[in-house]
């Protein structure tokens, strides 16, 4: 179809064959939105050119069946005559080509016609009459844009059909009616028995005609102009013969049926189109093969598992406290203290999420402890309680249910099986790479691979010095534990020195980004260092890459750790210098109150109520925990965003352009273009969601802002890596890595609940700010509801239930429930 | 745009196709579209030139190999017959189908059928072995002149030494079966449809 351009990835990918193939790459789809618009582009140009095309069209109609079994059994022996007929073909080929486009439009009327054709066929012609009439009908509906054609052509066949000129009126009328139904049922009315029985046994006479016109020793021009005609008549005067109701039931239901075909196609396209980025991660995976995608798929995935997160998060602690609590500025918690108003709406204070935003709805200190909110009495503290502990809940279950289907699925690769040559030799080329450069690489990696496997081999067989490799690879770990060391002790030095600085007011901008800026530094720095020192180690590739991505997990998760640690000392201080605070509050109260009876002179009258930016504040550790975590969380977005500008982008266009002046090749040579990082952007995904998982709970905005960091790194990343990047040298599996990343993330899981889980257990609330003021621990809240909300014998049960016993063998369970119920569920975390 | 595709053809000619492949209504009309939007020539029929202008196929190393199978002997012309016969290899494995392995004829799309589908790409001389000059062969188109023709002799050595079970050096069915008895072959040699 000379509209489509085969060239178009979509198109000619989703043709590729899944044989063999290496890796398991996101099944190929069919790109339905665009066949959609072609279709819709298709239709627009179908009324003008109708009339023009019809004559190609039947042609093209009237070869097809013919040729379809004359091709099925074809013989040599045949050959000759086919030559002749096809010379006959053969200009009306060409012409029926450039008609294609516009017969694909018109279908659905064509469908009618040869239908009508082969039912006659059988049937000899005579009693079709009933049943087609509504199909005759329908044609007519269906051709109605191209009403006026017909009109006009209906002056032609005036001469033939010998019309009356009540007929001409009545075809004139039919060509401009868009009703066609309304229309005949009152022309039948009209007619008269006489015309009726002459116009029947006309319509009969046609109809024969059609259907023998394959017999009639015609030439095909004369044929082809002849059934023409016979259709259109019957088309005509059909439906105005019909009898009664059960012509237009059935007009009905079959337009039905074609209406609900169309809408669950439509459906079905539509229902495409939902999957969010699908097209856009199948360009990616056409230029870069699946492990790149993999990383996209990933990231989709985690999009996903955030979405639902910022839904709960939102919709049960966030808006109910927008819409029912108290609004701001009415209670001392949601105000700004009056010291700080001054400065609260500066852009600076802002970026650091001081002054309005410390006291808005995105920080743990912001949310009131009454127990109810709301005509619907909804019982906020509790919700929060929940949705923090139900954010981990399911966050455990979705990727345990994940990792045991990944596990599932899997099993597809040779690594430390017996058939290493063999299935390189059959299994290694992946059959979805549709790119040149792609494929080059392909081969590329296929050489080395075998390459490797021939070192292998022969490395098994001689046993040269291991001593000399020993001591290397202890010398290399003992260099990498230095500077994870390092690193920590950094990070601690720094959380500690930043909280000298908090207390100084004319603190520089570095002053205060500090530890942000020393964590990404170290982000950025640490990992080539591991890689140049394992280099020391001579490790086999694959193993090498293992112990780079352990190492740089290591690194994250003991810088994440030591700033917990940091975080921790700094609450303790904090919830120390509490008390302090408190007694002086209510003392600073009282005094209050007996200024203004001694100002009035009035022992009896009540003061009206300090005002909340006045009131003395604790230092609210949760918000000061979760303003830390939102920092850093934002500022490990800007370092991955400029990275990527920088890193990539100005690479790519200094590489692209200095090339054309410079001494050497730039693109082929020294820096080249960078190639996407998947090892390194998977994890520092996986450590960003384990700030999440860890703030969520102090920054109930946290949760938004990473839905945000998500979406938007979904269009940039894939941007970049289109736009600045090269496809990998070594393409590795992306099906084998993808419970490897599922295992990091469930272990970052379990290491950020455990600070989440002992703050709420072990450490008292603020107790002036929070859903929890003025209890004792947070989870008292769930004591309060059953001893007030639920009757007595309940909270004896909670009691026997709360008993360690119970509870381990009970979450044993449901892990086991998860794994095993993996066959029925269908969720995944691909597309697939 | 199906449901315009599938008017072209024939009722009848899909049901035969249907029960032939085993594809659905909805499948086979997808494919139908496939195939004339490959269809250069609008002929009806696809010439292996048709082929080499999927991209996939082009580079494929085996690409030539796999377009052969769509063509029977001596032919250079497939229709959409024959097209499908080919793809019915590919025909995803349906739930159901796993079940009822009673059937009378095995379906095209078995796992031994798509198996030997891809058994005979590479043997080439359809002396149901690949034989070591036959890997050589597509060994050369997969890794081209990089690694040293020794080198590549004993690679081939290698993958027959692994994988032949009765010492006649060369690779039967049975043994290429058993190589790859782990690889997930119902799922990857699958075309994917939406639904």
């Amino acid at each position: 179809m000379g509209l489509y351009p085969l060239r178009d990835p979509s198109l000619s990918g989703s043709f590729a064959l899944r044989l063999a193939i290496q890796g398991g790459g996101a099944p190929q789809r069919r790109n339905r939105r665009q066949a959609g618009g072609r279709g819709a582009a298709k239709g627009r140009g179908r009324g003008k050119k109708a009339a023009s095309d019809e004559e190609e069209e039947e042609e093209e109609e009237e070869e097809e069946a013919p040729r379809g079994r004359r091709g099925a059994n074809r013989k040599k022996a045949t050959k000759k005559q086919e030559e002749d007929s096809d010379e006959e073909d053969n200009p009306k080929r060409k012409r029926g080509a450039a008609g294609a486009n516009k017969r694909k439009g018109r279908k659905g009327q064509e469908n009618e016609e040869s239908e009508e054709d082969t039912k006659k066929g059988r049937r000899g012609g005579k009693k079709g009459g009933k049943d087609e009439e509504p199909k005759g009908k329908k044609g007519d509906a269906k051709g109605k844009d191209k009403g006026k054609d017909k009109g006009k052509e209906k002056g032609k066949d005036k001469g033939k059909d010998k019309g009356k000129d009540d007929d001409k009126k009545k075809k004139k009328k039919k060509g401009g009616s868009s009703s066609d139904s309304n229309s005949n049922s009152e022309e039948e009315d009209s007619l008269s028995e006489g015309e009726m029985a002459r116009l029947m046994e006309e319509v009969e006479e046609k109809k024969k005609l059609i259907a023998n016109i394959r017999n009639k020793p015609w030439r095909m021009h004369r044929r082809l102009t002849h059934l023409k005609e016979a259709q259109e008549f019957v088309d005509k005067f059909e439906g105005a013969l019909g009898k009664g109701k059960g012509r237009k039931w059935y007009a009905y239901k079959v337009m039905m049926t074609k209406k609900w075909i169309k809408f669950q196609r439509d459906f079905e396209n539509f229902r495409t189109s939902c999957i969010p980025w699908e097209s856009r991660i199948k360009e990616v995976e056409s230029h870069f093969g699946s492990s790149v995608a993999s990383y996209f798929i990933f990231l989709r995935w985690m999009y996903g598992l955030n979405m639902v997160l910022f839904g709960f998060t939102f919709g049960l602690v966030v808006i109910p406290e927008v819409l029912m609590g108290l609004p701001y500025g009415s209670i001392p918690r949601k105000t700004v203290p009056r010291e700080e108003q001054a400065t609260a709406q500066d852009y600076s204070v802002l970026m650091d999420f001081d002054g309005y935003c410390k006291y808005s709805v995105l920080f743990y200190g912001y949310y009131n402890n009454q127990r109810t909110i709301g005509l619907l009495k909804f019982r906020q503290p509790l919700s929060y309680l929940l949705v923090g502990i139900g954010t981990f809940g399911y966050s455990l279950m979705v990727v345990i249910r994940t990792m045991a289907k990944n596990a599932d699925v899997g099993g597809g690769d040779g690594e430390e099986g017996e058939f290493t040559f063999a299935w390189k030799m059959f299994t290694s080329w992946d059959y979805l790479i549709g790119n040149a450069e792609t494929a080059d690489n392909k081969y590329a990696s296929i050489t080395t691979s075998f390459k490797e496997s021939i070192v292998d081999e022969q490395e098994n067989q001689k046993d040269e010095n291991i001593h000399l490799r020993r001591f290397l690879r202890v010398l290399a770990n003992f260099l990498i534990t230095c500077i994870l060391g390092g690193s920590g002790y950094l990070i601690f030095f720094v959380v500690k020195r930043s909280q000298a600085v908090k207390d100084k007011a004319d603190a520089s901008w570095y002053e205060k980004n500090e530890l942000e800026l020393i964590m990404s530094l170290l982000g950025l720095v640490c990992p080539p260092l591991f890689e140049t020192i394992a280099e020391l180690e001579d490790y086999h590739p694959r193993i090498a890459l293992k112990w780079q991505l352990g190492r740089i997990f290591a690194l994250f998760l003991g810088n994440l750790y030591t700033f917990l640690l940091a975080l921790f000392d700094e609450v303790n201080t904090m919830i120390e210098s509490e008390q302090n605070i408190k007694n002086q509050s209510n003392l600073m109260m009282m005094e209050y109150y007996a200024n203004y009876s001694r100002l009035m002179n009035d022992s009896e009258a009540t003061p009206p109520p300090m005002d909340p930016a006045d009131v003395i504040r604790g230092p609210c550790w949760e918000t000061a925990v979760g303003i830390e975590i939102v920092k850093l969380t934002v500022s490990d977005i800007q370092v991955t965003y400029l990275t990527i500008l920088i890193g990539d982008f100005a690479r790519a266009v200094i590489v692209r352009f200095l090339n054309y002046c410079w001494c050497w090749d730039l693109e082929a040579g020294f820096p080249s273009y960078g190639e996407f990082d998947i090892s390194g952007n998977v994890l520092s995904l996986v450590f960003n969601q384990g700030m999440i998982w860890m703030g969520a709970f102090f920054a109930p905005g946290l949760v938004g802002i990473n839905v945000l960091r998500l979406l938007t790194s979904m269009y940039y990343q894939c941007w970049a890596v289109m736009a600045t990047n090269v496809p990998h040298e070594r393409v590795f599996k992306a099906s084998k890595s993808n419970n490897f990343y599922m295992g990091l993330l469930l272990l970052i899981l379990f290491l950020s609940l455990l600070p989440v889980v002992f703050a709420i257990m072990t450490m008292s609330p603020s107790f002036d700010c929070g859903p929890f003021s003025g209890k004792e621990k947070m989870f008292d809240v769930i004591m309060e509801t059953i001893s007030l909300d639920l009757p007595p014998f309940m909270g004896t049960v909670f009691s026997y239930a709360a008993n360690p016993g119970l509870i381990i063998p009970a979450v044993l369970l449901m892990v086991r429930i998860i794994v095993a119920g993996r066959t029925k569920t269908t969720q995944t975390w691909g597309a697939e | 745009m199906g449901s315009r595709a599938s008017t072209l053809l024939r009722e009848e000619e899909i049901e035969e196709i249907k029960k032939e492949t085993g594809f659905s209504h909805s499948q086979i009309t997808r494919l139908y579209s496939r195939f004339t939007s490959l269809d250069k020539g609008e002929n009806g029929t696809l010439s292996r030139e048709d082929f080499q202008r999927i991209p996939e196929l082009a580079i494929n190393p085996l690409g030539d190999r796999i377009i052969n199978a769509f063509f029977t002997e001596g032919e250079d012309q497939v229709n959409f017959r024959g097209f499908m016969r080919t793809l019915a290899h590919f025909r995803p494995i349906e739930d159901n189908e796993k079940n009822k392995n009673a059937a009378s004829t095995e379906p095209l799309n078995s796992r031994a059928n798509k198996l030997l589908f891809a058994f005979q790409l590479y043997d080439l001389d359809r002396d149901d072995k690949i034989s070591r000059d036959e890997l050589l062969q597509v060994l050369r188109m997969m890794v081209g002149v990089n690694i040293s023709d020794e080198q590549l002799g004993s690679i081939a050595d290698r993958t027959i030494q692994e994988a032949d079970t009765n010492g006649d050096n060369s690779i039967s069915f049975s043994e290429f079966t058993k190589v790859l008895e782990k690889v997930d072959v119902e799922q990857k040699m699958s075309i994917r449809f939406l639904h």
